[in-house]
C-alpha cells in the first residue's frame, strides 16, 4: 500500500511516475496521471467531500462514474466551470476544485445549521410557506440558497466548437456491447461513429475482472479499439458522452477534450441512419436510514476504485445487496486488502454461485442494515433480520450497497422508442420493435457479460442488415459472468426522515409518504412535489427506487406506477459546447447594405432595424443631440431632399400564366386590372384575415411583376407564398424569386428630388405627367443602369432608385454629388419614423401588431368587395359580422405639445386602472406640427375622433386630445407633384 | 485559436442566373446557352465555363464568370422569356467563399449540417442548405469546397468562417 495507506501499491489504471499536484476544499494533494478527482481523494482518504443541496448534511463519494449524486465541483484557475461529478473529472496538475454547496468549506459549513430544522423543511415546504404577502419577496433569497456552483467570472482561454456529423450507425457507450457493435458494423463498412463519456473505454470492464476469450478482458477492449482506430469508416470519440438522442435520429454529443488543445469542448450533432444505445446500467442504493453517510458507496463503486484506481474506499467493509453482483465486488475488495466483516444480503436463502464468487466472506442472509452510525465519517452499521428480531453493530468505515441494476434506458427512451417493467431483473427495459434506435447490452438488461457481447453483435448486424450492408462472419469471443438475480427491496423497514432516495436533492422516504399522503399519487406528480430525480443527476440512483417505494406504499408493482419522462441531457453539459462559435460578434446574424461601410464613415448611429439589416438610425453631426439630428433630417425631407439607403427593402419577382391572378388571391386588392409600368399598394392577409404584410407591386409585364413587402416580414412573406403555391395551388404557374439583395435602392425623397435626379442624368423622362405617382420606369441613372419608381413612405415627392448593389455606392456618390447643391442630406431610420407617422402611413410592428385588420386601420378601401375571394376575406367578414367593438387607428396630439408619450404605452378609460382600451403605436416630434404627436389603435377609435383619451404611465396620466391619423397633406398632394 | 489548416477567401461574385420552370420549357427557350441538365437534384454539370446547378424542383441556377454576364443576359433575354419560364439575374444576390486546404471538412462541418462525406456529396453535388443558420449554397472546390450565402450576410459570414478556422 501506498504510504497513507488508501493507495494499493500496484495494480490499477494509473500512471504512479505521473504524480498530480491538486487542491481540494482549500487543502493540498497529490493523486497520479489515471485518476479522476474522486479517486484520487479517496487515496488522499478525504471521505467528507460534500454537503447536500438543502440539508447540508455531510456527503462523500458515493459512485464512480456519471451516476454520482453526492460531490460535485466547480473548479478554479483555468479550468473554471461548475457542477462537475467528481467521479467524472479527469485529475491534472495543478487543479483546484471546491465543493459546490458548501462554505466556506465541507467541513466547516455554515449551512449544517439546516440539518436542525430538517424536520420544519421536508418536500413542498416552499411552496406552502413562502406564498404571503408575494413569492417574489422570498424568491431571491430562495434561489441563491438553490444555486449550485456560479457561473465563472471570466470567459475561458479558449474556444468552444459545435459541429455536425453523420453516420449510417452512432453507437453510444464503449463497453462490451458498444465495442462489439462497432467492432461488426465497422467490419462491415459502415460509417460509424462510437462515442464514450469515460475517459477510456471498455466501460464495466475498467473496473471489474473478467476475462474474455481466455484473457483479461481489458487485453480484448486493447485490441478492439486498435482495430477501431484502423478503420477509416469509424470515428471513435472517447470521453464524449451522448447526451440526447432526440427525432429522426438526431444525436447530441459533447465531447469533453478534444485533441486540438485550443478547444476547451466540442459538441457534435450527428444525424444517424440508426442508433445503438450501449450505455450501459447504474447500479442502485439501498434505501435505510443513514445511507447517505461519507463512507456509503456503491458497491459497484468501490470495486471500480479497488481495481481500476488501486485505491482502498475503507479498511474495513460491509456489503448491502439484494442482488448476486456484489458478491464480486466484495471479492474483490478483499483481494485488494480490504477487511470484509459481513455481506448482509436481504433475500434468503442466498444463491449459491453468488456465495461461491465470494467464498470465505460471511454472509448474513435475510438481513438488513437498518441504519448507519458516525457523524462526518461511517463508524458502523446496525444489522437486524429482515423479518425482525435483534440488531446487533457491525464496525465498519465503508458500506458497500447494491440495490439492483437500472439498464440505463435514458437515450433510448429519448427516442421515443417504449420501455417496460421487467420482474426477472427488477428494472425497466426496452420494449420497443426493432427500429431506427436500439439498446444493446446491459442497457438492453443482458447484464452478465457474454450475453451483452452477443447483443451489441447482434444490434450491429440488425442495423447493418436494415442499410443494406452485408453483415461480416465473425465468431464471438466466449466469456464467463456471475449470473445475475435479484429480489427487490425498495425500503428498509423503518426507513423515513433520513432515508434518501434522491441523493442529489435530500429526498427522502418520509418526504415521498408525504406526498402520496397529500394525493400526489401520479409518479410525474411525485417528481414536481419532491423534486426527486430532477438534480443534474437526473435521478441516476435514485429514480427506479424512488418508483419502487411508491409502488410498494400504493400496493402496485413498479411497472403500474410507471416512469417519468426521460429528458436530455443524460449528463450535464457544458453551455459553451452547446453554443460553439456562435457567440460574440456572431452570436446572431447581421446583415450589411452596400453602403453600410459609407454609413459608419459618416459617423452614422447603425443598429439593427428588421430582418437583421444593420441600418442608419441617425446622422449626428458634431454636438447635435438625438432629438435635434432626427429633426434635422424630417425637415429637410420636408423641405429640400433626403436620402434614404432602402437597400433593405423585400423584393420579389413574380413570374408566370398566373402570376396576376396570384396578386389578387394573396392581396385584398385588385392587382389583375394593372397596366405594365404601372404599381399599386395593397395589403396582404393571414389566413385569420390580419395584416401579414404591405407593399407596393407594380407590373412589368402582362405576366410578371416585381413586389416589394416590409423589410422585416419579406423572408415570412416569401414563405406564405411558396406555402400557398406549394400546397393550395400547385396547380397554378407562378414562380416567385427572392430578389431583395439582387435589387438595392436609394431613395431620394423631398420637394426637390426629382431636381437632384435631373442633375444626377437620367434618360427616364422625370416630369410628372410622363412618370406619374405609382409607375415605374427602366432607363439608366447617373449612367448606371437603373429602375425607377415613383413611390412614397414619407408623404413626400420621392423616388425609390433600383440598381444592382455592385452599383450602389457609385449611384449614391452621384446623387451626393448631384444633389449638395440642393442640400441633400443621407436620413436614417428615425426620420423615416417621423415623416411616416406625421403621413399617417402604417408600420409593421407598430399600428400592424397581428392583430388588426384594414377596418383597423381605417383602409376599407384595399378590400376589394367585387373580388370572390382572397386570403382572409372569409375571417374578416366573420369577424365584422360579430359586430364586436374594435381597436381602431387614430391620431392624438398630447395636451401637453412638449409632452412624449413611450410607444407601446396603455390606454385606459379615463386613465384609470382598468383594462386597456388600446394603446401608443407611435410618437414623435412632428416637424410640420412643431410638437410631439402620435398614433394609437383605441377601441372604438374613429367614433372618438374629437374628444379625449388617457395614457395610463407609472408616473401619472397622460391626457391626448383624438384626431385623424393624418397630419400632413391629407390629400396626398405633394406625393403626387 | 484551434488553428485548423485551411484557407477562407472571398471568391468574386459570379455571374448567376435564376432559371424556373420546366426542364423542356427552359430547354427551348435557352438553347445552347445551357451546359446539359444535370441527372439528378444537388447536383449541377459544367460546359464552356459555365455550371448547371439543379437546386430544387423546376429550379436551376446558371453560373459562370461575371465577365460573361452581359452575353448570357442578352442570350437569355430576360424581359422576353415566355411565361412558362422565369429567367432572373441574380449575380450580386450571392457572394461566394472558398474554403480550402487539408481541414476544409473539419471547418465545414462547423459551418453546416450538410453531409460533405465524399460518398454522399460527390464532386459534381451542388445543394442549398444552412450555413451558421442563414440559407446557403454548397459546392465542392478546388481542394475544397465553396459556399455561398446572400450578399448580405457576407460580412458575417466571413467573420464566422474566419473563427471558426481560428
Amino acid at each position: 500500500m501506498g504510504g497513507n495507506g488508501w493507495r494499493l501499491a500496484e495494480g490499477g489504471r494509473i500512471d504512479r511516475s505521473r504524480p498530480l499536484r491538486f487542491r481540494f476544499d482549500g487543502r493540498d494533494h497529490v493523486g497520479f496521471h489515471g485518476d479522476t478527482l474522486a479517486s484520487a481523494l479517496l487515496a488522499n482518504g478525504v471521505r467528507l467531500s460534500a454537503r447536500s443541496f438543502k440539508y447540508h448534511r455531510p456527503r462523500g463519494i458515493m459512485g464512480a462514474g456519471v451516476e454520482e449524486p453526492a460531490t460535485l465541483v466547480h473548479l478554479a484557475g483555468e479550468l473554471a466551470s461548475g457542477n462537475r461529478p467528481a467521479t467524472t473529472l479527469r485529475l491534472s496538475d495543478g487543479l483546484e476544485a471546491w465543493p459546490v454547496n458548501a462554505w466556506p468549506s465541507a467541513r466547516l459549513d455554515i449551512g449544517a445549521v439546516n440539518q436542525m430544522i430538517a424536520r420544519l423543511i421536508p418536500a413542498g415546504f416552499y411552496y406552502k410557506t413562502f406564498k404571503w404577502p408575494d413569492w417574489h419577496l422570498y424568491e431571491p433569497a430562495i434561489r441563491r440558497a438553490a444555486g449550485l456552483a456560479p457561473a465563472p467570472a471570466t470567459p475561458p482561454d479558449g474556444a468552444w466548437e459545435a459541429r455536425h456529423a453523420h453516420a449510417d450507425i452512432l453507437i453510444a457507450g464503449a463497453g462490451p456491447a458498444g465495442l462489439m457493435a462497432a467492432l461488426v458494423a465497422g467490419r462491415a463498412g459502415a460509417r460509424v461513429i462510437l462515442a464514450d463519456e469515460g475517459i477510456e473505454a471498455g466501460g464495466s470492464l475498467l473496473t471489474r475482472r473478467l476475462s474474455i476469450a481466455g484473457a483479461p478482458a481489458l487485453d480484448w477492449v486493447t485490441a478492439a479499439v486498435a482495430e477501431l482506430a484502423a478503420l477509416p469508416n469509424v470515428m471513435h470519440l472517447q470521453d464524449a458522452a451522448v447526451w440526447a438522442c432526440r427525432e429522426h435520429n438526431l444525436v447530441m454529443v459533447e465531447e469533453r477534450a478534444p485533441s486540438r488543445p485550443a478547444i476547451l469542448g466540442r459538441s457534435w450533432r450527428v444525424r444517424a441512419g440508426r442508433v445503438i444505445t450501449a450505455t450501459g446500467a447504474i447500479e442502485r442504493l439501498m434505501v435505510f436510514e443513514g445511507n447517505d453517510q461519507p463512507g456509503v458507496m456503491l458497491a459497484s463503486a468501490a470495486q471500480a476504485y479497488v481495481n481500476r484506481w488501486a485505491v482502498r474506499p475503507g479498511r474495513r467493509a460491509v456489503v448491502f445487496t439484494n442482488n448476486d453482483s456484489a458478491y464480486a465486488a466484495a471479492a474483490d475488495l478483499a483481494r485488494a486488502g480490504v477487511e470484509v466483516a459481513a455481506i448482509v444480503d436481504s433475500r434468503d436463502p442466498v444463491p449459491e454461485h453468488a456465495r461461491a464468487a465470494s467464498a470465505g466472506l460471511p454472509v448474513l442472509a435475510g438481513h438488513v442494515v437498518r441504519s448507519t452510525q458516525g457523524g462526518r465519517a461511517l463508524r458502523a452499521v446496525t444489522v437486524a433480520p429482515l423479518a425482525g428480531g435483534g440488531a446487533r453493530r457491525i464496525d465498519c468505515d465503508l458500506l458497500a450497497v447494491s440495490g439492483g441494476w437500472s439498464p440505463a434506458v435514458h437515450l433510448y427512451s429519448q427516442s421515443r422508442a417504449p420501455i417496460a417493467w421487467d420482474d426477472r431483473l427488477a428494472a425497466f427495459l426496452p420494449a420497443g420493435p426493432a427500429g431506427p434506435v436500439a439498446a444493446a447490452g446491459a442497457a438492453d438488461g443482458a447484464l452478465e457479460l457474454g450475453v451483452a457481447l452477443a447483443d451489441g453483435a447482434a444490434k450491429a448486424r440488425a442495423a447493418l442488415a436494415d442499410l443494406g450492408f452485408a453483415p461480416p462472419d465473425a465468431a464471438l469471443p466466449e466469456a464467463e459472468d456471475l449470473p445475475y438475480g435479484i429480489t427487490p427491496l425498495w425500503t428498509v423497514p423503518g426507513a423515513g426522515a433520513k432515508a434518501f432516495l434522491d441523493i442529489q436533492n435530500d429526498v427522502t422516504v418520509a418526504d415521498i409518504e408525504l406526498a402520496l399522503r397529500e394525493g400526489y399519487s401520479s409518479i410525474e406528480h411525485v417528481k414536481r412535489y419532491t423534486t426527486g430525480g430532477m438534480g443534474l443527476d437526473q435521478g441516476k440512483t435514485g429514480n427506479v427506487n424512488i418508483i419502487g417505494a411508491v409502488a410498494e406504499r400504493l400496493g402496485k408493482t413498479p411497472g403500474e406506477v410507471g416512469v417519468t419522462t426521460f429528458r436530455p441531457p443524460w449528463t450535464p453539459v457544458e453551455f459553451g459546447a452547446i453554443a460553439g462559435r456562435r457567440s460574440g460578434p456572431v452570436v446572431l446574424p447581421y446583415r450589411h447594405t452596400p453602403l453600410t461601410d459609407w454609413h459608419m464613415d459618416q459617423g452614422a448611429v447603425i443598429y439593427e432595424a428588421g430582418a437583421r439589416w444593420r441600418r442608419p438610425g441617425y446622422y449626428p453631426r458634431l454636438g447635435e443631440a438625438f432629438q435635434d439630428t432626427v429633426n434635422r433630417e424630417a425637415r429637410t425631407v420636408r423641405e429640400g431632399v433626403g436620402i434614404y439607403d432602402g437597400a433593405p427593402l423585400g423584393k420579389y419577382e413574380i413570374k408566370g400564366r398566373d402570376a396576376a391572378r396570384f396578386l389578387d388571391w394573396i392581396y385584398t386588392n385588385v392587382f389583375s386590372s394593372l397596366t405594365v409600368g404601372n404599381g399599386r399598394y395593397g395589403l396582404m392577409l393571414t389566413d385569420d384575415g390580419l395584416i401579414l404584410d404591405d407593399g407596393v407591386s407594380f407590373r412589368l409585364a402582362e405576366d410578371r411583376f416585381v413586389m416589394s413587402t416590409s423589410t422585416g416580414n419579406a423572408d415570412a412573406v416569401g414563405q406564405h407564398m411558396e406555402k400557398l403555391l406549394q400546397i393550395e395551388r400547385p396547380d397554378w404557374q407562378v414562380m416567385i424569386t427572392n430578389v431583395t439583395s439582387q435589387w438595392a435602392n436609394a431613395t431620394i425623397c423631398g420637394p426637390k428630388a426629382r431636381a437632384v435626379l435631373q442633375a444626377m442624368g437620367t434618360d427616364i423622362d422625370m416630369s410628372p405627367a410622363a412618370f406619374p405617382f405609382m409607375s415605374v420606369r427602366d432607363g439608366r441613372v447617373a449612367g448606371l443602369p437603373a429602375r425607377v419608381a415613383r413611390v412614397s413612405f414619407t408623404g413626400e415627392l420621392s423616388f425609390e432608385v433600383n440598381v444592382r448593389p455592385r452599383d450602389l455606392p457609385a449611384l449614391w456618390a452621384a446623387a451626393m454629388t448631384a444633389g449638395a447643391p440642393f442640400g441633400i442630406t443621407p436620413i436614417g431610420s428615425e426620420a423615416n419614423h417621423v415623416l411616416r407617422v406625421e403621413k399617417g402611413f402604417l408600420s409593421l410592428g407598430h399600428e400592424v401588431d397581428g392583430t388588426a385588420d384594414p377596418h383597423d386601420l381605417g383602409m376599407s378601401w384595399v378590400m376589394a368587395a367585387a373580388k370572390p375571394d382572397f386570403i382572409g376575406k372569409r375571417s374578416v367578414d366573420l369577424r365584422r359580422a360579430s359586430g364586436r367593438p374594435r381597436r381602431e387607428l387614430v391620431g392624438f396630439r398630447p395636451l401637453d405639445p412638449d409632452r412624449q408619450v413611450p410607444e407601446g404605452a396603455p390606454l385606459t378609460p379615463g386613465g384609470r386602472t382598468e383594462a386597456t382600451e388600446g394603446f401608443v403605436t407611435a410618437c414623435v416630434w412632428s416637424v410640420v406640427e412643431g410638437r410631439w404627436l402620435g398614433l394609437a389603435l383605441l377601441q372604438d377609435g374613429r367614433a372618438r375622433i374629437g374628444t379625449r383619451a388617457h395614457v395610463r404611465l407609472p408616473g401619472g396620466v397622460i391626457e391626448v386630445e383624438l384626431c385623424p391619423p393624418v397630419f400632413h397633406d391629407p390629400k396626398g398632394e405633394r406625393l403626387r407633384s | 485559436m484551434t488553428g485548423y489548416d485551411v484557407a477562407i477567401e472571398s471568391l468574386p461574385m459570379q455571374a448567376v442566373i435564376d432559371l424556373k420552370g420546366e426542364a423542356a420549357a427552359l430547354a427551348g427557350w435557352c438553347g445552347d446557352v445551357l451546359p446539359q441538365f444535370p441527372a439528378r437534384p444537388n447536383s449541377l454539370t459544367r460546359a464552356s465555363g459555365r455550371a448547371l446547378l439543379h437546386i430544387g424542383p423546376g429550379h436551376w441556377l446558371l453560373c459562370a464568370d461575371l465577365a460573361d454576364e452581359d452575353s448570357l443576359i442578352a442570350a437569355l433575354r430576360p424581359d422576353a422569356a415566355p411565361p412558362q419560364v422565369s429567367v432572373v439575374p441574380v449575380s450580386d444576390s450571392l457572394a461566394h467563399f472558398a474554403v480550402t486546404g487539408p481541414d476544409a471538412a473539419e471547418v465545414m462541418a462547423v459551418a453546416t449540417p450538410l453531409d460533405l462525406h465524399p460518398t454522399v456529396f460527390a464532386e459534381d453535388a451542388a445543394s442549398f442548405t444552412e450555413a451558421f443558420g442563414l440559407r446557403a449554397l454548397v459546392r465542392r472546390h478546388p481542394g475544397g469546397f465553396a459556399l455561398s450565402v446572400d450578399r448580405s450576410f457576407a460580412p458575417m459570414i466571413l467573420q464566422a468562417l474566419s473563427l471558426s478556422a481560428g
